[in-house]
């Protein structure tokens, strides 16, 4: 792993330098907001939850030290875990455990106009880890071994959850399973 | 284990990348990187080609879902939040830091005292201090002529 881009910035936060706060939110709120908005599919939840994540992100950045994980995989993984509390409280589960399969309902026709929204649909449709193996990989853009880093989980379980993912999402969205 | 193939030596048949595929799409720059080079190789071949067609067709609808950008409020918002933060961890160093000189200052009291109780000789008894017009001489007191006679 080379060097963080995020370190300097986040030492210059912990020192309490202002303009240091200004650069780290033009940075990083899109990434967050944007992962928040697609785990959930709600945007004033997500708004919530990004700014939950930078309370956090002020707190820890005077002791931050670079271990395994960059910066912004560890933003990754708070945000991911703000997140999974909201879905859990939202669908009132009696335990911890979110499901692990995809709702293969259909989407509703009412969305057949716009496309954005059947996308938002459909991701809420698949089980929550999958859609967050998405939501890293291809939305977040992190590579397959940070993205298994912010999940904790190995690269083939991973891709495992990718490739179910996104089988779920081609039927929901295109009508068969990719197996053409 | 997928993060464990080296460049150099990674070899990609038609099964592993259609599984890359499958996971990944047909981005071949969100792909592991050690498999990205025999990947864009392998992608030159007509099954290669097919593949990540097929994968494309989903990526070509995943990338219609958009995110709004943040609002300026909301920005605003972060960043006052961060700003009062800063205004109190700065005031509770000053709080600590005066506590700290507080308490350096009476260590240093008590390390004083403790030095000086050391270095300075134990006072003398009363009853030395009775027989103090001793001298290095003998006794030079009133009784020791007394006692001459």
């Amino acid at each position: 792993m080379g060097a963080d881009p995020d370190e300097e910035l986040v030492r210059r936060i912990g020192a309490g330098d202002a303009a240091a706060v200004q650069a780290m939110v033009a940075r990083k709120l899109p990434r967050v907001l944007s992962l928040a908005t697609r785990m959930l599919g709600d945007a004033a939840e997500a708004e919530d939850v990004a700014q939950e994540t930078f309370v956090r992100i002020w707190r820890h950045a005077s002791g931050w030290r670079q271990g395994r994980a960059r910066f912004d995989t560890w933003i990754h993984r708070v945000a991911l875990n703000l997140c999974y509390d909201r879905l859990r409280r939202r669908r009132e589960w009696t335990t911890d455990e979110l499901p692990e399969v995809a709702d293969e309902r259909p989407l509703p026709d009412a969305l057949a106009g716009d496309e954005g929204q059947r996308v938002q649909q459909a991701l809420l449709r698949i089980a929550p880890r999958q859609r967050e193996a998405i939501v890293l990989v291809y939305y977040q853009e992190l590579s397959n071994i940070e993205a298994a880093g912010a999940m904790q989980i190995s690269v083939d379980a991973l891709e495992s959850l990718l490739a179910r993912g996104r089988r779920y999402l081609q039927a929901l969205l295109i009508g068969d399973d990719g197996d053409d | 284990m997928a993060e464990n193939r080296k460049t150099t030596d990674v070899q990609l048949d038609a099964k592993r990348f259609a599984a890359l595929a499958d996971a990944y799409g047909s981005a071949l720059h969100r792909w592991p990187r050690a498999e990205q080079a025999a990947a864009t190789l392998f992608a030159e071949s007509e099954e290669g080609r097919a593949i990540l067609q097929r994968a494309d067709r989903l990526d070509a609808i995943l990338d219609r879902h958009h995110v709004e950008a943040p609002s300026r409020a909301l920005h605003d918002k972060i960043v006052a939040n961060a700003t009062t933060r800063i205004r109190q961890g700065r005031h509770r160093r000053l709080w600590w830091l005066g506590f700290g000189l507080a308490g350096v200052g009476l260590a240093g009291a008590v390390a004083g005292l403790a030095l000086v109780t050391v270095v300075t000789p134990d006072a003398p008894s009363d009853h030395y201090v009775m027989d103090a017009n001793a001298t290095s001489f003998g006794d030079a007191g009133p009784d020791a002529d007394t006692e001459d006679l």
